[in-house]
């Protein structure tokens, strides 16, 4: 099922927790909302299922209006980062609840959640109360819980933040194997930019309740919009230089002049931010185009993290280990053609 | 190591020493209403009756209607602790989970009528079943006693602890605020209510200044009020007052031997605090 959100808006009282919000998540795909705290997330996601009204704009699933319509008609299935499992109930109980609320007789019932259960790998104990199970396997729960309906629509908030970080992987890869299998178009929440690489078909990256770019993973990673993606994507985080325009280059403050293509129609002097990814440094390249200070070095084994001095900056850079470095060596830097950004120091746009 | 013991000691001397203070009595008087009227009387008094006299037990069913009594009580606290819990789940969910205008107005409200002491309602209770025209009747003794804004405070309080998140995942299976107050709210609460129907239990079956004051006739009368009267009227001998001071305290008892788990959990939890 394919679902758009047309100019959602959600005010509360004066806050605007999401403000004219467009997007279009594909059928049977995988999508991921993405964002610092507090963005609008969250809410996004409880005006998908109904739980909060919109303040204006509309939600289609398909050809269908849902936007006014009660959570219980919108064959959705919710999951939610603490679980929300009954806990007198046991975990067959759980998984059929959906089904009792319908009516739906109690053999089919008990053998429709078996088969859930069996999908999400916990049909051996369906017994136990949740609060005999790890977290991991209440999580698993709750997805059968949620999935037993058929929903056209899943929902994730948060699934895995309370879980362990190993767990926290094992997790992902699990709900998205589950979300394959089933093909149910699903809706991730999620804060970390990792999970949200991994797991999805597309992220929806946002900020302060406003879209700032919808594209598959590594699309966002490579071709960020604006500063804000550039900064929130990427371990270790991407480095930034301050500078201005100078000859159709970038003059780093009180540093070497970055000699960029691409430059040409900026105005002299126009102040800008200089966003390299650590990997995207080659160090004695044959076409440099500044020169910089080594200030530590560090051996990973695979490769070598070095710290630059770039005028007022240091900047992190990944090189080959057969390079020989060490401190206080002077390089002549090159820059690969990914994961150089040129931004806008007020706007914060990518200056293409 | 050593002090550890001598401390354990200590304190299972004390704890031995406050259950002797508590059961005695209670000893004294159920040994005391199988004694014969001799045994009562002998210097120095005699632990235990020789054999199970019931002869005192009889003669307090003979003079006075312990029977009708004990009916009675056991009806007046049936339905209104019945009708009480009842009103206390509906009430306590729609103050927890459901968003009415003046909600918190009306709930301010409700607790500031709790600082108003029973005494005190008595009279304008008094005239209340007066006035309905139920004085002596068992109506007067039930229908006062039909809500309470306490438990209605406790359990609410408990609801309030219940994740939201609870009840968005029911409403998004299309689970009805009925069904869910009784399907996952109740069974959640199940200890919380189990502590809340018996302390009602049993300030209902121990109460006594109002049945004293909203009944005359006999017909109606409760356990302890009847005691009182059997006590007073009867001029009765030791040992039949033991007998019959059994009869009123046994049932709440056993009762609460039975559920000594679920009250001890339940002020433990600190539920009842306040
Ligand atoms: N019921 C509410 N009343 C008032 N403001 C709210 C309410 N719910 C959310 N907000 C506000 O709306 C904004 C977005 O909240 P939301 O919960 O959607 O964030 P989120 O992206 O899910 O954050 P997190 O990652 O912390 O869960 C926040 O500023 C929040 O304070
Ligand atoms: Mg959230």
């Amino acid at each position: 099922m394919e679902v758009r959100l047309e100019n959602l808006t959600k005010h509360f009282g004066k806050t605007a927790a999401v403000e004219n919000f467009s997007a279009v998540l594909d059928s049977g795909e995988l999508t991921c909302l993405l964002g610092p705290s507090g963005c609008g997330k969250s809410t996004i996601l409880n005006m998908l299922s109904g739980i909060i009204p919109v303040t204006s704009g509309k939600i289609w699933f398909d050809n269908r209006d849902v936007t006014d319509m009660e959570p219980a008609d919108r064959g959705i299935g919710l999951v939610f980062q603490n679980y929300a499992l009954y806990p007198h109930m046991s975990v067959m109980e759980n998984i059929a609840f959906p089904l009792e609320i319908k009516n739906v007789a109690k053999d089919e019932r008990k053998e429709r959640a078996h088969e859930m259960a069996k999908l999400v790998h916990v049909d051996n104990f369906l017994d136990r109360k949740p609060g005999q199970l790890s977290g991991g396997q209440q999580q698993r729960v709750a997805i059968a819980r949620a999935l037993i309906k058929q929903p056209q629509l899943l929902l994730l908030d948060e699934p895995l933040s309370n879980l362990d970080a190993r767990l926290r992987i094992e997790m992902r890869e699990e709900i998205r194997r589950i979300q394959l299998e089933t093909g149910v178009t699903s809706v991730f929440v999620t804060h970390d930019q990792e999970e949200a690489m991994s797991i999805s078909d597309s992220i929806i990256l946002m900020k302060l309740g406003v879209l700032q770019q919808e594209a598959q993973p590594q699309e966002l990673y490579d071709e960020p919009v604006n500063e804000f993606v550039a900064d929130f994507l990427g371990t270790p985080p991407i480095n930034k230089v301050f500078g201005h325009i100078e000859n159709g280059g970038i003059r780093i403050d009180s540093g070497p002049l970055c000699k960029l293509s691409g430059l040409e129609n900026v105005k002299e002097g126009h102040k800008v931010h200089l966003s390299i990814r650590a990997e995207s440094f080659l160090v004695n390249s044959s076409e440099p185009v500044m020169d910089a200070r080594v200030v530590r070095v560090f051996v990973m084994g695979k490769e070598k993290l070095v710290y630059l001095k770039l005028g007022d900056f240091e900047v992190r850079a990944y090189i080959d280990s057969d390079t020989e470095l060490k401190a206080g060596d002077r390089v002549q830097l090159g820059l690969r053609r990914k994961g150089v950004f040129v931004f806008d120091a007020e706007t914060g746009e990518r200056i293409r | 190591m050593k002090k550890l013991k001598f401390s354990a000691i200590l304190t299972y001397l004390f704890l031995i020493l406050g259950a002797i203070i508590m059961v005695f009595p209670f000893f004294w008087m159920i040994t005391g209403s199988f004694k014969t009227s001799q045994e009562v009387s002998v210097f120095p008094p005699q632990w235990l009756p020789k054999s199970l006299y019931f002869g005192n037990y009889k003669f307090a069913f003979e003079t006075a209607p312990f029977a009708r009594y004990f009916l009675n009580s056991v009806l007046v606290v049936i339905s209104s602790v019945t009708v009480c819990t009842f009103t206390t789940i509906l009430g306590s969910f729609a103050f927890s989970r459901l968003r009415f205008p003046g909600r918190s107005v009306i709930f301010g409200a409700l607790l500031a009528m709790m600082m108003v002491p029973f005494e005190m309602l008595i009279i304008t209770n008094y005239r209340t079943v007066v006035q309905w025209n139920i004085h002596d009747t068992l109506w007067a003794l039930i229908i006062p006693f039909m809500s309470s804004i306490f438990y209605t405070y406790i359990l609410k309080n408990f609801f309030d602890t219940v994740p939201d998140s609870l009840y968005q995942a029911a409403r998004v299976d299309g689970c009805s605020d009925w069904k869910y107050l009784w399907r996952v709210m109740v069974p959640i609460a199940k200890p919380s209510l189990v502590t809340i129907i018996l302390l009602n239990a049993i300030a209902s079956w121990n109460s006594f200044l109002w049945p004293m004051l909203a009944t005359s006739s006999a017909t109606v009368r409760t356990l302890p009020f009847g005691l009182y009267n059997f006590v007073t009227e009867g001029g009765a001998r030791n040992e039949v007052m033991m007998a019959a001071a059994t009869i009123v305290v046994l049932p709440m008892l056993i009762l609460f031997l039975f559920a000594r788990k679920y009250i001890v959990n339940g002020v433990a939890r600190g539920g009842l605090k306040g």
